[in-house]
């Protein structure tokens, strides 16, 4: 009988909120550019985060310095509550897998899984039992012996996951192994990152660039933009409550109305004037709240937007603009309709179609309303 | 139409008219041998190359009269036994075979960390400098390099009056065995560097930070990842070392100083010196098989490493 994955107890830990990873102040410059900048945030045991942001974020190096293969040039990293900034990478109990894998291709796919085991002298007699046991966990029982361009490339996915998670790591680093994959196998890996992961309840830091993938697989979201994070939420809260512009544009599509702050109440109520409008919002971020006169954009996502031939089909909402359709994008499960407003300059707002059911099609051209309510404004500074 | 036609520049109408007389001297249909006539020069070269041999095997076999210093009308195996039996060309050969095993085994040593560095550092400037000291001396060629070692190391030269000066007597440098062997290092580092580099490139640099996480220090990435896929640069590298090591002159001929040859010293020897074409080209004939036979355990041993084309990898 195999022994069972040492999954119980590390899912105990997730609601106990015990630390695996401290990042401290963290700061690396590269030749003068700061790739990042004052980076913090602690990870709780058990936990999947997603370092999400655009290439050149900072968010690989961040993951390299955990990993080891970078040292910080400012600012510390705690692994388990101990420092590691001095500790290299074959030193430390991290399993990577790497962005091409990295698998080593003159050896079988159960070589490359018990090559940690053989590096970090594990008892031998265990290792065949041990590595069979994880290529079955990640659906590769009997595929030890072959050679790793034997196997698809779904499958050496499997090998690396499997080689990265064998010696039982504390830390589990995934460095967007998935972005070179197509979209349907990618969508499948990710729902089975989740699932291994949550099997095994094994800390994990993920990088991508992929809004889809974060929100899919992680527990929390960090995003990051230009060395600096932007906000570390659940995905629910990342989505819903963007703490700021990038985070509101950068996850989901996001229209931004920009005008003049006129109003502020103590409820978080803001109205912005633009033009003749005047639009009714809520504040987006509470630490850095818009001011009365201030430059402020409202940030209404694309799929909160109602849109109607007639005015009176959207009067139970609080905001109203008239348009003209000027382009319609069909993307399968819904329709994306681009609607030019005359009351702020004919700039161009982007809506989803809710209620495929109803077949109503609008062409181009055509006049339109446009509708939604003041509660999924957010106004940002 | 017509406009539009003017307007092409003068070079393409060139072309366009060059096209014309190739295509009338060398039709279309002839198009499927346009390949092996472009083979054509080198088979020619490889096949003069094969008929000197041919006249060198037909030398080999006939036997110098030194009376008349003629050579005779049949063929005898005289020469082979006199090759096989006298004990200078045996002292030759062992030389030779020693030398260009221990030439081959240091110069992989040291090549393999200087192609290392060449490809794995990221400062292009040390890259380049690396490049440059390695192409160097090949702009000098061998016989003025090794010429160049006599005067650093001869009595006078610059390693001893440096010793002089810590009080060391002045030590004979050259003119011995270890001289023709560092020379030949010297010589064979280059070539060995130039052919590990490639492999070397092949490797990803993943895959050694890869074995770092996976638990494994410099030395075990060193053993379990970087020697195995380094590998067909190894044999490459080590059978050209080996080859040119096994038949060379002029090292041997000036570090050494005569009292240190190797084969070829010995053929040159029996063509110009003791004018015995029959016996030196017997002699060349055995360093070709000898050569040959190397090379071929090398790769019945090792596989062909990068000289298999990418064919037979890993």
């Amino acid at each position: 009988m195999q022994e069972p994955f040492r999954a119980a107890a590390s899912h105990e830990a997730k609601g106990g909120g015990e630390i695996a990873v401290t990042v401290r102040n963290v700061g690396m410059d590269f030749d003068g550019v700061q790739a990042v900048k004052n980076a913090s945030f602690d990870l709780p045991k058990g936990r999947f985060l997603t370092i999400l942001g655009p290439s050149g974020s900072g968010k690989t190096t961040l993951l390299r310095m955990i990993a080891g293969f970078q040292t910080p040039s400012s600012g510390e990293i705690f692994i388990n509550g101990e420092a590691v900034s001095a500790v290299p990478p074959h030193k430390r109990s991290i399993g990577m897998v790497f962005q091409r894998l990295a698998l080593f291709p003159h050896m079988t796919a159960a070589e490359n899984v018990a090559f940690p085991l053989k590096m970090r002298r594990r008892d031998a007699r265990t290792i065949p039992d041990r590595v069979e046991r994880y290529l079955a966990l990640v659906r590769l029982g009997g595929y030890g012996g072959r050679r790793i361009h034997e196997l698809s490339g779904g499958q050496q996915q499997r090998v690396a996951i499997a080689r990265a998670l064998v010696f039982e790591p504390d830390l589990l680093l995934l460095d967007e192994p998935l972005a070179a994959l197509d979209r349907k196998l990618r969508e499948e890996m990710q729902l089975e990152f989740r699932r291994i992961q949550r099997e095994l309840g094994v800390t994990t830091i993920n990088v991508t660039h992929d809004q889809r993938e974060a929100l899919v697989v992680s527990d929390d979201i960090v995003v990051m933009d230009q060395g600096e994070i932007q906000q570390k939420a659940r995905p629910i809260h990342t989505y819903r409550q963007p703490r700021n512009a990038f985070v509101a544009n950068f996850i989901g599509v996001t229209n931004f109305i920009a005008g003049t702050v006129r109003a502020v109440s103590e409820a978080g109520d803001v109205s912005i004037l633009r033009g003749d409008l005047m639009l009714a919002g809520k504040i987006g971020d509470p630490v850095n709240p818009p001011a009365e006169g201030d430059k402020a954009s409202g940030a209404i996502r694309a799929e909160q937007i109602r849109l109607a031939g007639d005015a009176a089909q959207l009067s139970k909402l609080d905001c109203m603009l008239a348009g003209t359709v000027t382009d319609t994008i069909f993307e399968g499960e819904r329709m994306v309709y681009e609607v030019a407003c005359a009351a702020i300059g004919d700039e161009v707002i982007r809506v989803f179609d809710h209620d495929p059911a109803a077949h109503t099609q609008f062409d181009i051209g055509e006049s339109v309303f446009l509708g939604w309510n003041a509660r999924d404004m957010l106004v940002f500074r | 139409m017509r406009a539009a036609r003017t307007a092409y520049p003068l070079t393409w109408r060139i072309m366009d008219a060059l096209e014309g007389v190739a295509a009338a001297i060398w039709p279309a249909r002839f198009r499927r041998a346009t390949p092996y006539l472009m083979l054509l020069p080198a088979v020619l070269l490889v096949g003069l190359l094969v008929l000197g041999l041919i006249q060198i095997a037909d030398a080999s076999l006939r036997t110098l009269d030194t009376t008349t210093f003629q050579f005779s009308d049949d063929y005898s195996t005289a020469n082979f036994r006199r090759a096989l039996t006298e004990p200078l060309f045996l002292v030759v050969a062992q030389r030779s075979l020693v030398a260009a095993l221990i030439v081959t085994a240091v110069t992989l040593v040291f090549a393999f960390p200087y192609a290392y560095l060449m490809v794995r550092t990221r400062s292009p400037g040390l890259r380049k400098f690396l490049l440059i000291a390695l192409f160097l001396p090949f702009f000098i060629g061998q016989v003025v390099r090794a010429y160049g070692w006599l005067i650093i190391l001869g009595n006078q030269g610059m390693v001893n009056e440096a010793l002089g000066l810590v009080g060391v007597a002045p030590m004979r440098l050259i003119y011995n065995y270890p001289a023709v062997l560092f020379g030949l290092v010297q010589y064979m580092l280059p070539f060995a560097v130039l052919m590990l580099a490639p492999a070397l490139t092949a490797i990803p640099e993943e895959l050694e930070a890869a074995a770092g996480s996976l638990g494994a220090n410099w030395v075990r990435t060193f053993i379990h990842v970087v020697l195995p896929l380094a590998r067909p640069g190894f044999i490459g590298a080590g059978v050209v070392v080996l080859t040119l090591s096994l038949t060379d002159f002029a090292v041997p001929a000036i570090l050494g100083g005569g009292s240190h040859d190797f084969i070829a010293n010995a053929i040159y020897d029996q063509f110009f010196r003791t004018s015995d074409q029959g016996l030196g080209a017997m002699l060349a004939l055995m360093l070709v098989a000898l050569g040959s036979i190397l090379v071929g355990l090398v790769f019945a041993l090792f596989g062909a490493g990068t000289l298999a084309m990418g064919r037979s990898r890993v």
